[in-house]
């Protein structure tokens, strides 16, 4: 039976290996080595970068193990295994010295494999709510655990305006309470 | 003609009269009165309340010193942050791991620290920043433990009938970022003597 499974990314969440960060940062590349041909054109970026490069890098990153493995007649490539058994093969077929530079640093710098996957989130935590999640009735007056049902109040649209009777009631109640507050002053 | 001006006059001096003898009974029919020629502008007074600066003083002082006390205890809990990294805004907390997209300097293994908090949360209270809160107040550490590339993307434009169709890939670059420490530092309602000095070389 055949799938169609290949040509689809696979849909992943954050990993990270062994809380990596928590306490120190751990270089997860383990072992990387750098194929090519003595002769052939199109190695020749990854014969510069051996030449000229590879010493440094090999310097700066003791925790990674560097191999050369020269090949007659086949195509440069990188193969980079990581410490959590994945390993990504880069072909650099005639590849500038620069370019070889920059896909070992990512090589570096990325914690696994990730061909072949997208991710669905940029964020992870394991604590998704500190102050509780929210519920339609966060911030909402308790009263309304009172209330029965129908109710004339509750169930008027929020954005009808007022009447002219409710107005002229309100208008005439304050009237009231200003009469009522002069008079006591009055008094 | 000169009847129209004796007319006019005439309309003057009562409306002066009248909006003298408003004033003399009055003030609160002045806007009435006076909406005469508010066609251009408004007589109306504005609305304005006088504010009693003491009323939510105990309120205020209250609540910052509880705050202030949950911290110097360290019975706050566990705390939240929204920070704001290249752009955008993440909710994060203690060992929460971000991606943060597009060319970002930080390298792996750099240890920094998130200075632009935008709000401070723990269960019981919330500061919240205008935009932003108080420098040396929270403190967010982080380290970068993965610089990437995003899966490789499409960019597909085709117009109908007008022979027009592109196609590009691209991957975006990626960096991950593991929080170490959401922390509250400092005292609530002490602001420092002088501010804005924090990042100057003198």
């Amino acid at each position: 039976m055949t799938t169609n499974k290949s040509l689809f990314l696979i849909p992943k969440f954050i990993t990270t290996p062994s809380q990596n960060g928590v306490g120190r940062y751990v270089c997860q590349l383990q072992r990387v080595v750098l194929k090519f041909c003595k002769n052939h054109g199109s190695s020749r970026g990854i014969r510069e970068f051996i030449e000229y490069d590879l010493l440094n890098f090999a310097n700066k990153n003791p925790e990674v193990v560097v191999y050369l493995k020269p090949r007659r007649h086949r195509g440069p490539v990188i193969k980079a295994e990581y410490l959590n058994g994945d390993d990504q093969i880069v072909f650099c077929h005639n590849n500038t010295r620069e370019e070889i530079a920059k896909w070992l640093n990512l090589l570096r710098t990325q914690s696994g494999n990730h061909d072949g996957t997208r991710l669905r989130k940029l964020w992870h935590t394991d604590y998704p709510s500190i102050q509780g999640p929210w519920t339609p009735y966060t911030f909402r007056d308790p009263a309304l655990n009172l209330a029965e049902f129908p109710n004339e109040e509750l169930s008027r649209p929020l954005d009808q305006p007022k009447t002219a009777t409710e107005e002229l009631d309100e208008l005439f109640k304050k009237q009231q309470e200003s009469e009522v507050a002069e008079s006591s002053e009055v008094k | 003609m000169s009847g129209l001006i004796r007319q006019f006059c005439n309309k003057l001096s009562s409306f002066t009269k009248c909006y003298s003898n408003v004033i003399a009974r009055d003030n609160i029919n002045i806007p009435s009165i006076l909406s005469f020629h508010s066609r251009f502008y408004s007589n109306t007074p504005t609305l304005h309340e006088i504010v009693d600066p003491n009323k939510d003083k105990f309120i205020t002082e209250e609540i910052i010193k509880n705050v202030n006390q949950q911290v110097s205890q360290g019975t706050q809990g566990r705390l939240f942050a929204v920070v704001h990294v290249a752009g955008k805004q993440f909710k994060v907390t203690e060992g929460d791991v971000l991606i943060i997209e597009g060319y970002w300097p930080p390298n792996v293994g750099d240890k920094i620290s998130l200075d632009k908090v935008l709000l401070l949360g723990g269960s019981d209270f919330t500061l919240v920043g205008r935009p932003l809160i108080q420098n040396g107040l929270a403190n967010v550490h982080a380290t970068v433990i993965e610089k990437m590339l995003s899966h490789t993307k499409t960019h597909f434009r085709k117009k109908r009938r007008k022979q027009y169709k592109r196609i590009n890939f691209y991957r975006i670059q990626q960096t991950m970022l593991r929080i170490n420490k959401v922390e509250f530092v400092g005292q609530l309602n002490k602001p420092p003597d002088v501010s804005g000095l924090e990042y100057v070389i003198l």
